[in-house]
């Protein structure tokens, strides 16, 4: 079972994933609330795969995604990002994001993009 | 959106996160305004906030409250990335706040179960021109003619592709040609076709594409939705392994590939035309080493929150049970069929059950526990919107607000509070013309304090305004039949607890927010019904102070069992002052025959508890009873009692509805079962006061 990292720092995005993914025969084995706990969480959990959001406090989820990368370069994050953000997608995508999926999206997309990465 | 989603738990989420990001937004709205400028981290905060929002409910296919954040949004990009000057603080706080009012209300029809009809399109519409606005002014202020590139990031965050081509490039055998097509809606088509280069780079070389601006234009995203996405490479793989790479492509709908003869290349250099050939060579390690506490991650040892969200259902829920098991471990270890047995061993094991079961309570009271803050902060817009419409410059001061009570007790004292905190504004606080007249300072100030004070907690309501005025209030009560003649003898305090009476108001007309029949006998209503009380204090000119005082919680109080005939009373420890055996000749009557009892020199009216209920009791000597003097707004009363049983912690139970409302039976606040089975009712002292 891939084992999950949900990095939002809405618990009601955090759930809704939560829910989504756990329904398809993902793990959940952590939930971050911003950027910096994303970073903490992913050196303690070592999961499989993390699903993050951009726009966080403390530390955006691309600052959070370059530090994975550092790492471990091999990380699989696919960024949750929403209309407008183009350029934001684009150096999440240069600075080694996997994926990306815009917000609002159904739990099929969401599956689709998880199960390819 | 999948359908098969329980959508329940999902709602009540979305509306706690939300209720609780907009009120951040409020205060933050509220504070800029107060400061006049909008400080860098409200401008993110706002801007996250509202982002969130937008995301989540998209999420819930609520489209009004989507577009409406995204439009706030948009502004607040604007103002991040800009730095406009002159903005109008105060009609920008108007804007937003009409839009915090919007989503308050369709969370409001969430919450009741209602479906989300608003409609938000006035003020998308009213946000946008505002936007607009704001730019065309700002752009001739400064020729920043760029302005309207909404989407264009601050330069040093953009990673630019590096154009180089490389050097060592191999030779590789095989040229493909593919056209991709994603699946419709999958947004952004124009970086998910940058994905595909970035992820060939590795394995291809001379990697060409049409349209060729995909990382600086966003536009090109519309041609690739019509025309789909044409790349070209090299590579030394085979056209089954590229096919398979390529059918890897997230949201990939349909996909052509052609293998090239080398005489081809004429092709691919046509159609390359249209746009640059670039040979993709991301500089992977020349990133901006942002330097912000970088170092300090890796030191970081983690704090691992741990934190969950419970409905108060479930608390309400465990609250009960708690409750019975209270009233359960009284039952077996007072239970009647003990009695004279030795039995050592079970008195320890129930001492032990004992002292768990109290630290359970308290535990639970404690996640019960909320601090005030999020009630006291919420009269901030209340103080803002009126000093506007009333013209009166007013400061609310915040004190105490950590203080924390019940979750259930919060609820009912927000109206009360509003309306107090209305009262000062509108009646207290005089206009900054007659304050200046008095040698006043120009703005008022009203402060809420709470603190604790033992078992209750102190709610302080002040203004510094013109305070009360005994004769008039006087006057309006003798008009109102409130009073007999004898106004002389009546302290300061008993004139102005006047004015809790039901159909007192003072003020001749009725303004917008106070008045409106509301007075402050429903205050003193919602206020005793949680067993709390109220008490007025005010000097000419120098302000008026309402003290609410209300208990900790409902749920269990600490009550003094008493006995009268065969009935047994709970009378709440918290108002007794003392109880004493009465000497036969201390109590004298009235002319209205109305007891009196005298202690040190006092007298105290006396309430014979048989008499009042009609218990037969062959206890009807004052020296063969007691009397307990209880206290309730400064105010005493000597209950005769058959007996005293014993002090315990009870669970309280509300009466029937039959009782409460049918009978109206004055003086019972609610009922308690005790360890024998028995029903004590709760006396609610205030209540014995009035009859």
């Amino acid at each position: 079972m891939k084992k999950i990292l949900i990095c939002d720092d809405s618990s009601f995005m955090r759930t809704h994933i939560k829910t989504m993914v756990t329904r398809n025969g993902f793990e959940v084995i952590g939930e971050a609330e911003d950027g910096l706990d994303a970073v903490v969480k992913y050196k303690q959990l070592k999961p499989d795969l993390v699903t993050m959001d951009i726009t966080m406090p403390n530390m955006s989820g691309i600052d959070a995604l370059k530090h994975i990368i550092k790492l471990d370069s091999n990380a699989k994050v696919v960024m949750l990002s929403a209309m407008g953000q183009e350029a934001l997608v684009k150096e999440s995508i240069l600075a080694g994001a996997k994926s990306f999926i815009v917000k609002p999206f159904s739990e099929n997309d969401l599956i689709k993009v998880l199960t390819k990465v | 959106m999948s359908g098969n989603i329980n959508h329940e738990p999902m709602i009540e989420m979305f509306v706690f996160e939300t209720s609780q990001q907009i009120e951040q937004l409020e205060k933050h709205i509220l504070d800029s305004e107060k400061d006049g400028s909008f400080s860098r981290e409200a401008i993110n905060d706002i801007f996250r906030i509202m982002h969130t929002i937008k995301g989540s409910s998209a999420m819930m296919l609520f489209k009004d409250i989507s577009n409406l954040a995204h439009s706030i949004e948009d502004i607040f990009f604007y103002i991040r990335e800009e730095n406009p000057a002159n903005i109008d603080f105060t009609y920008l706080s108007d804007l937003i706040l009409d839009g915090i009012d919007f989503i308050k209300i369709e969370l409001e029809k969430l919450n009741n179960g209602d479906p989300v009809d608003g409609d938000a399109s006035k003020l998308i519409e009213a946000y946008k021109e505002y936007l607009t606005a704001l730019k065309k002014e700002n752009s001739s202020d400064s020729n920043n003619s760029d302005a309207e590139s909404k989407s264009q990031e601050p330069a040093d965050n953009i990673q630019y592709y590096e154009m180089k081509k490389r050097v060592d490039e191999k030779n590789y055998p095989n040229s493909y040609k593919a056209i991709i097509y994603f699946s419709d809606g999958c947004e952004m088509e124009n970086i998910r076709a940058y994905t595909i280069v970035h992820n060939l780079k590795e394995l291809a070389a001379d990697i060409s594409y049409i349209p060729a601006d995909i990382m600086d234009n966003d536009e090109s995203a519309e041609y690739i939705k019509k025309n789909g996405f044409t790349i070209f490479f090299k590579t030394d793989l085979s056209y089954e392994k590229v096919y398979e790479l390529l059918q890897n492509t997230i949201f990939l709908k349909d996909m052509e590939l052609y293998q090239l003869e080398n005489d081809d290349k004429s092709e691919q250099e046509k159609e390359s035309k249209a746009g640059i050939s670039e040979a993709a060579k991301a500089s992977d390690s020349s990133r901006n080493q942002d330097n912000a506490g970088r170092s300090a991650i890796s030191n970081m040892n983690a704090p691992v929150q741990s934190m969950i969200s419970v409905g108060v259902n479930k608390l309400d829920k465990l609250m009960d049970l708690v409750g019975e098991m209270v009233i359960a471990e009284a039952m077996v270890i007072q239970n009647p069929e003990l009695e004279g047995l030795e039995l050592e061993g079970f008195h320890k094991a129930a001492n032990q059950l004992s002292k768990i079961t109290n630290e359970i309570q308290d535990l639970v009271m404690s996640i019960r526990m909320v601090p005030l803050s999020t009630t006291f902060q919420r009269m901030n817009r209340i103080v803002r919107d009126m000093s506007r419409k009333l013209n009166k410059e007013v400061e609310l001061r915040i004190i105490g607000e950590e203080t924390e009570v019940d979750k259930n007790i919060i609820e009912h004292i927000s109206d009360p509070l509003m309306h107090l905190v209305r009262n000062c504004i509108d009646h207290g606080l005089e206009s900054p013309q007659e304050r200046i007249l008095k040698g006043k300072p120009r703005i008022g100030v009203v402060t809420l304090e709470a603190k604790n004070a033992g078992n209750d907690v102190l709610i302080i309501v002040r203004d510094d305004g013109r305070g009360l005025d005994r004769e008039r209030i006087l006057q309006k009560a003798r008009e109102n039949n409130l009073i007999s003649q004898h106004t002389d003898e009546l302290s300061d305090k008993e004139v102005f607890s006047l004015i809790l009476l039901p159909g007192f108001s003072t003020k001749s007309e009725i303004t917008e927010y106070s008045g409106r029949g509301v007075g402050m006998d429903v205050v003193k209503k919602n206020i005793e019904e949680i067993g709390g009380s109220i008490m007025v204090d005010s000097a000419p000119d120098k302000g008026t102070q309402i003290t609410l005082k209300i208990p900790l919680t409902l749920a269990i109080i600490d009550g003094m069992i008493i006995r009268v005939g065969v009935s047994s009373f709970t009378i709440p420890t918290s108002s007794i002052r003392e109880s004493f055996r009465p000497v036969a000749n201390s109590i004298i009557s009235d002319a209205d025959g109305n007891e009196l009892i005298m202690v040190r020199g006092e007298f105290y009216p006396v309430l014979r508890l048989h008499r009042h209920y009609n218990i037969r009791t062959d206890r009807t000597e004052l020296s063969q009873g007691i009397i307990i003097m209880v206290e309730q707004d400064e105010k005493r009363l000597c209950i005769f009692v058959d007996e005293l049983l014993g002090q315990q912690q009870v669970v309280v139970k509300a009466l029937p509805e039959y009782i409460r409302k049918f009978r109206r039976i004055k003086g019972i606040a609610g009922c308690t079962l005790l360890g024998d089975g028995t029903i004590s009712l709760i006396l609610d002292i205030a209540g014995l006061m009035t009859v």
